[in-house]
């Protein structure tokens, strides 16, 4: 750390000297500092988006927190995510995006710590009688980086944007399904009409993909847009040098810190440079060293290791939507029988595998949805193993026992079809997989995991080759379950691309789903997603892992870190210590 | 020379035919990676822009054509041309291949010379170095160095950086392997010359050990190995993109790794097209190396 500090703590200095060097003087006399690794307090602690956490909620109380923040200084967050090709999350729309975009870009809503939509750039909302218009009022003290004021065409202006085909808009375009048009009813207020009720909208709006950008940057076109994107965030985009870091300068004009902020200006640090470091041993070695302050992508034993060490604070972020699990295919033959799917599921032991392969840092999910979620429901009781419960369904199913362990019926052998990507499955869960896979084995089934790149992951999905498949998805709200399992995401989109992989096709699920994203009463939206999973965990078309995992470590010099609606990291309130 | 043209010929011509034989569909990656939601529309406009629905054979012509006017095509992800691409990212790559090379002679030198003036127990000991480092993967010796000089002595970072400091680590990584397979090379010979008549009677001329090594000995056993430098050179290459990662180094070899993975096909097949060119170029340097080291050449 200290060789990136010397370097900047001298520009964050010169603009306060005096209150600086007492500043100074006092650490030196309070140190040793002793902070204290807080990896099991953060744990959960997380799934309250505006907690303050690790160092900061730990109340160690050093000497150099106690005086509060420190003004200036340059932080290093190094990415283990491949580097965005376009720095508008507009575009495409993935998490990489979100990560970095949340740093320069905000949005109408935020999520408070109960998961419920609260202001942000909207100063207040209202729902129409029929649920068939939502009237939007932005703040009217804010402008965007370049200057153009936030206004209700700058609320059109980023609608039409998603919607246009031209930009490419994935997850953004998906939130905004039920969207018609945009009506500016006058300076600050726009009135978005909708062709059916969305409860799923407020929630939507407050996620990194549907950040409202300046309309006069978004006319700029794409290429330009895409390299520096223009919002109200606590920074802007300075310099982006490909395959290395973007440069992210501070917004002195800075106005909007979301609801949970401490800070109400101006960020304290001055600077982040944003690293790209895809090698997961080499980012945990560059913050041990202290050359980066923050990682994020921390793998399982990094995160044990750091636990260790009094330098490193772990942030435990899983992220919201669906939890990460692993899907039977309904839609075809073996897993079109529900005894075939309830024998999968007892013969598949997890616990011991998630225990040993994470060291403790992931806790077992029974749920569809993240844990984070609202109306989420966790229920064991389907998920029990039982190995002679599994024999006997699937002697039951009419498939026997062959020579050499793997049973078959008509002369079929009890093949599953396992693509595994890559770039979505960190090492650990594919070993867990590999444990799965003996574990099922002594029940007869002959489970065959394929290890493959996105593209060719998405192609064996496109052309219905698997029978067990692990994709996570990130959303906010529990609307999430009619992405997943309403039987209109089993027709994929011309791309080949489709969201329900379990192939779930119940109309009475697809009623449910369809109700609750009608209902605003959050009362009786809660008890149809109940309803929705007690479906869909009961029906044994999933095999719950964990919450999708999210995990930072960062030096414990560095303060006020805390994450937003889809668990990205926000420095608004962010200081170094120097 | 025509051997050169045919060489890069079909180095263009494999990866062309090669990346298009793996599954994907090249039109997804233009919109926004595999898992797009993007529209027929949208997909068929992305196909014409780059075009995509021609006929295998109009766009291997199309390409060839444009190889000749030294246009490598428009990177799908990054959506720059390809020579811009490969501009930007050339120079960090040929410094660390360079910087590695040298390293690599200078080790190889050091070993072979410590072999030549020792007795049989440090010419034991040479060889098991040379034949543990040849062997040593670019990965496992990188995580090492990393965890060796940058997390414990932390003397270097671990992160490359474009300064010296950051250039050691990985050229090291690059380094020690080449500096145990040219050591090898190096050491037969400079053993025979050792052994040779020439060798016996400069001695007897009264030359001191050091002078008759680097004097007389040295020519002999830098030959073989000046004439793999090419092929050394290569192995770099190919080293760098597993180096360029692990050390987060922007380079050419992160480029081309990062490309594959995106199934960014332009950028595949510029990237192999300029290593070969490389290649060439580095063979012909060795060739040249030869001819001034060795004077028995420069008369064919």
């Amino acid at each position: 750390m200290t060789r990136l500090d010397d370097g900047t703590s001298g520009i964050g200095a010169a603009s306060d000297t005096t209150t600086h060097a007492s500043r100074r003087l006092l650490r030196v006399q309070s140190s040793p500092s002793r902070h204290r690794p807080l990896r099991r307090a953060a744990v959960g602690a997380t799934a309250i988006g505006a907690l303050l956490l690790a160092a900061c909620s730990g109340g160690t109380g050093t000497g150099s927190e106690a005086e509060g923040p420190v003004e200036g200084g340059t932080l290093v967050y190094a990415s283990g995510d491949a580097e965005p090709t376009c720095l508008d999350p507009h575009v495409g729309g993935n998490y990489p995006q979100a990560l970095v975009a949340t740093q320069y870009l905000e949005q109408l809503t935020a999520l408070d710590e109960n998961r419920e939509p609260v202001p942000w750039l909207a100063e207040s909302w209202e729902l129409a009688e029929d649920g068939l218009a939502l009237d939007v009022t932005v703040r009217d003290d804010v402008t965007f980086t370049d200057g153009t004021p936030l206004t209700s065409e700058a609320v059109a202006a980023n609608i039409a944007h998603l919607q246009d085909p031209e930009t490419g808009s994935s997850t953004g375009y998906l939130a905004l399904e039920k969207v018609e048009d945009v009506e500016e009813v006058d300076e600050r207020t726009a009135r978005i009409h909708l062709s059916e009720p969305d409860s799923a909208l407020l929630e939507n709006l407050a996620m990194p993909w549907l950040a409202i950008q300046s309309p006069a940057a978004l006319e700029r076109g794409m290429e330009e847009n895409c390299a520096a994107p223009v919002g109200t965030g606590p920074f802007t985009v300075s310099e982006w040098n490909r395959q290395e870091s973007i440069v992210l300068e501070r917004n002195e004009e800075y106005t909007s810190p979301d609801p949970a902020a401490e800070n109400t200006g101006p960020a304290r640090l001055e600077r982040i440079e944003w690293r790209f470091i895809p090698e997961a041993a080499t980012r945990y070695s560059a913050l041990a060293s202290g050359e980066v302050h923050v990682i994020d992508n921390a793998q399982p034993d990094a995160i044990s290791r750091a636990a260790e060490d009094d330098a490193i604070a772990h942030i435990d972020a899983p992220r919201p939507g669906a939890s990460n699990r692993i899907e039977l295919n309904a839609g075809q033959a073996p897993f079109d029988d529900d005894r075939v799917r309830t024998a999968f599921i007892r013969a598949a032991a997890v616990d011991e595998g998630i225990e040993s392969l994470f060291f403790g840092t992931a806790e077992r999910s029974y749920s569809a949805l993240s844990s984070i979620e609202r109306h989420v429901h966790a229920d064991p009781a389907p998920f029990g193993t039982d190995l002679e419960e599994a024999a006997a369904l699937l002697d039951e199913a009419g498939w026997t026992a062959g020579d050499d362990g793997v049973r078959t019926k008509d002369g079929e052998r009890l093949t599953l079809r396992f693509p595994v990507s890559t770039n979505q499955s960190i090492p650990a869960e594919i070993s867990l997989f590999e444990q799965i896979q003996a574990a099922v084995a002594e029940a007869g089934f002959d489970v065959q995991i394929q290890q493959l790149d996105l593209a060719s992951w998405y192609e064996a999905l496109a052309k219905n080759e698997y029978e067990l498949v692990s994709a996570p998805y990130t959303r906010t709200g529990p609307d999430v379950l009619r992405v997943l399992y309403h039987s209109d995401g089993i027709e994929p989109a011309p791309s080949g691309y489709f969201a329900n992989h379990a192939q779930l096709d119940d109309p009475q699920l697809d009623e449910l789903l369809d109700e609750a994203a009608r209902t605003e009463d959050e009362t009786e939206r809660g008890q149809l997603y109940r309803q929705a999973q007690e479906i869909i965990l009961g029906g044994h078309y999933i095999l719950p892992l964990y919450d999708q995992q999210n995990h930072f470590l960062h030096r414990a010099g560095l303060h006020g870190v805390r994450t937003l609606a889809v668990s990205t990291p926000t420095f608004v309130d962010a200081w170094l210590e120097d | 020379m025509l051997g050169a043209v045919f060489v890069l010929w079909a180095a263009a011509t494999i990866t062309f035919f090669a990346v298009r034989a793996v599954p994907g569909d090249p039109a997804e990656t233009i919109i926004g990676g595999p898992g797009s939601q993007a529209g027929e529309e949208a997909l068929a406009a992305a196909r014409a822009e780059y075009g995509l629905d021609l006929p295998l054979w109009e766009q291997y012509l199309r390409y060839l054509g444009g190889l000749l006017s030294g246009d490598l095509g428009t990177s799908y992800a990054l959506r720059a041309p390809v020579t811009e691409v490969i501009g930007e990212q050339l120079p960090g790559t040929l410094a660390l291949a360079l910087t590695a090379l040298l390293l690599g002679w200078a080790l190889a030198l050091l070993l072979v010379r410590q072999a030549a003036r020792g007795g049989r127990v440090s010419r034991v000991l040479g060889t098991i170095m040379e034949v543990t480092a040849a062997a040593l993967p670019h990965f496992w010796l990188g995580a090492v160095l990393i965890l060796v000089f940058a997390t414990t002595l932390g003397w270097l970072p671990s992160v490359s950086t474009p300064d010296l400091p950051g250039l050691i680590l990985p050229a090291l990584t690059l380094a020690i392997p080449l500096a145990g397979f040219l050591g090898q090379v190096m050491r037969e010979s400079a053993d025979d010359a050792l052994a040779s008549t020439f060798a016996l009677s400069a001695r007897a001329r009264g030359e001191s050990p050091a002078g008759l090594f680097w004097r007389h000995v040295l020519r002999h056993a830098v030959l073989p190995a000046a004439s793999l430098s090419g092929w050394a050179f290569g192995t770099l290459i190919s080293g760098a993109v597993i180096v360029e990662t692990l050390f987060a180094r922007p380079g050419l070899g992160r480029t081309l790794f990062l490309a594959v993975q995106g199934r960014d096909v332009p950028v595949v097949t510029g990237t192999v097209l300029v290593v070969a060119l490389a290649y060439v170029l580095i063979t012909f340097a060795g060739d040249l190396l030869e001819m001034l080291v060795d004077p028995r050449r420069r008369r064919v």
